[in-house]
């Protein structure tokens, strides 16, 4: 065995091989290091400023006596500290709707990327085109036209029409996701289940979606946080203040500061909590997955 | 005309189908539109018809309390926008904020990436931290931002004080609202640009790196000859995303600023909103949004010609 060959690390231990490998290098110590902190501060300081506002005292909140450090004896009473601000009514709406999205769009999207992945028929093409180009559709240039549709359908002011709209929006992704993964599936194994004479659909349901759970979970986890963050069509749909998700409530918040801003803050941070461990958690399949819907699609 | 029908490796599907009865024969032709139909009618229903009717709107005077009962003026939305400062206005606040959002995400991104494919201690939590801002909803990206940059009480302007600089109104002066709305943009999307540019990079075999390095090249030699080709693709295909997504992008502007301080930030989709919802123009709003599509539909097709272009040049 040569010099050339690869380092021995990654194939001893794979799992430290990202650490571990070369890489390149292209950055000396002391840069890396200044670059770095620079990075870490402009991406951490907000949500550490979110949170130190959250835990901070009333009277700080003004002429810039805002303390550097949070008050963490604060978390003890978190439901003062929210106050007055309904969010965890707004949360459950926001719960319902995303849990809506999420189910009714990858109903859809497992019955068509199974279809896109397996088939060939006519209109193939036409149909992953239009599942294509409809991504590229800007949200607030439809919105018009589909308040309008709404609300001769009179499905305006209610979580069903706000639901019925946010798949138009979160399904594309979910079709290309599942499509990639039914695709990296053998196809005897199917093939096995059909010599047994069990129809498709089942093959579809008790073979496939079991194999494909990873990545409809990332599909899950995509659509459910697009249901969760939305907020043009529930501003727009939705008038009565008690159907509003959290994203609109807390936006009636900005810029407005008759409710002490320590309690929108925690408030927001108990909409921006679930998010964020959900997104670390499943961050490298999404990127995979998005990449695969919107890149290759 | 035939409906020709078979499952992906066509061998499986002859033999099911020879050993099928008819009804069964029928049935293979039709099941890939029962799978597929769902999905495309629903975006037939909600996205087709809808942008139809919102062109169809672009041709008429219709209210707001009155979505359904417009009369039709012909050209004259277009006519009135197009010769309209206001719209070019809006035009250009799309282009100035689109472009610098798009420049600072992909190259803060890019960087980022490069620097974390480097191995040092404590890699995992930098890189979380740096990931941190892409999984923040956009209101309560808003709701930060808003606060950081208010004008008596922000830590912004506790931060610039201790520099000498006097309080600043970062969302009310017209010399800094579009800058404080690209930056709290940057912040939200350039981890995007990062993740994927890492996944990119980490795909590069070691083997090439090692080979350069016996060849003696140095570091930006290797870049230039190793990494760049690599990940040039992607950073591609990242740049075209963040433009379509930068062009589309409404919450953040508009919460921050609404389209303020006097415009600068009236982006096209802000600036349909405001058209629709605020001063109840329906038929106006629809002919701005028919013109913004139009502009992602340039971009688009602008990035698929360079792609083409490019793929010419490597053959």
């Amino acid at each position: 065995m040569t010099t050339q060959e690869a380092p021995p690390i990654a194939r001893t231990a794979p799992h430290k091989r990202r650490l571990k490998a070369p890489g390149n290098r292209n950055f000396s110590k002391p840069v890396r290091f200044i670059m770095l902190a620079a990075l870490v501060l402009f991406s951490g300081f907000p949500l550490y400023w979110m949170l130190n506002t959250a835990l901070s005292q009333d009277s700080e909140l003004y002429g810039q006596a805002q303390g550097w450090w949070p008050h963490w004896e604060r978390l003890a009473d978190f439901g003062d500290v929210i106050g007055s601000v309904p969010i965890f009514k707004w949360l459950t709406n926001s719960m319902v709707i995303a849990g809506g999205t999420t189910l009714l769009s990858l109903i859809f999207a497992v019955l068509a990327g199974y279809a896109l992945s397996r088939f060939k028929f006519h209109g193939k093409g036409a149909a992953g085109f239009l599942l294509f180009a409809t991504q590229m559709l800007p949200e607030a240039l439809l919105v018009v036209p589909i308040y309008a549709l709404f609300a001769s359908l009179g499905l305006l002011n209610g979580m069903g029409g706000l639901i019925l709209a946010n798949v138009a929006f979160t399904m594309p992704v979910s079709v290309w996701i599942i499509k990639g993964a039914i695709d990296a599936i053998p196809y005897e194994i199917e093939e096995a289940a059909a010599v047994d004479g069990c129809p498709r659909v089942t093959i579809l349901s008790l073979v496939l979606t079991p194999l494909i759970l990873p990545s409809i979970a990332a599909a899950a986890v995509i659509n459910f946080f697009d249901g969760w963050n939305e907020f043009l069509l529930a501003k727009t749909f939705i008038a009565e203040r008690d159907l509003w998700p959290a994203s609109v409530g807390l936006a009636s918040f900005v810029g407005q500061y008759l409710t002490s801003l320590n309690s929108v803050m925690a408030a927001a941070l108990l909409f921006t909590l679930p998010a964020l461990i959900f997104f670390l958690l499943v961050q490298r399949r999404i990127v995979s997955g998005l990449t695969a819907g919107s890149v290759k699609g | 005309m035939s409906l020709r029908t078979s499952i992906s490796p066509p061998a499986v599907a002859q033999n099911q189908i020879q050993d099928a009865p008819s009804r069964h024969h029928m049935w293979q032709r039709i099941s890939p539109y029962i799978y597929i139909g769902p999905a495309v009618i629903y975006l037939i229903i909600f996205m087709i018809i809808p942008v139809v009717q919102g062109i169809q709107l672009s041709f008429t005077k219709t209210p707001l309390v009155r979505p359904d009962g417009g009369t039709g003026v012909g050209l004259e939305n277009y006519s009135r926008l197009l010769s309209s400062p206001q719209f070019y206005n809006s035009l250009g606040a799309t282009i100035l904020y689109t472009a610098a959002t798009v420049i600072f995400a992909v190259a803060i991104g890019a960087g980022s990436a490069l620097l974390l494919n480097q191995a040092f201690k404590g890699r995992t939590i930098v890189r979380a931290i740096i990931t941190f801002p892409w999984a923040v909803p956009t209101v309560a990206t808003a709701l930060i931002f808003s606060w950081i940059f208010n004008r008596s009480d922000g830590v912004l302007n506790e931060v610039v004080g201790v520099l000498g600089v006097g309080q600043q109104g970062w969302l009310v002066d017209p010399k800094f609202g579009m800058a404080a709305v690209v930056l709290t943009s940057v912040w939200k999307v350039m981890p995007l640009v990062m993740l994927v540019v890492l996944a990119s990079l980490q795909s590069i075999p070691s083997e090439l790196y090692e080979a350069t390095r016996m060849d003696g090249a140095g570091a930006l030699e290797t870049f230039k000859a190793v990494t760049w080709p690599h990940i040039a693709p992607t950073v591609r295909v990242v740049t075209l995303l963040m433009t379509i997504w930068s062009i589309r992008r409404f919450e953040i502007i508009y919460l921050l600023t609404g389209g303020g301080p006097v415009d600068t930030t009236n982006t096209l989709v802000v600036n349909v909103y405001r058209q629709a919802f605020s001063n109840q123009e329906l038929g106006r709003a629809a002919a701005i949004g028919a013109l913004g599509l139009v502009l992602s539909l340039l971009v688009t097709v602008v990035y698929f010609m360079m792609e083409r272009r490019n793929a010419a040049k490597e053959a």
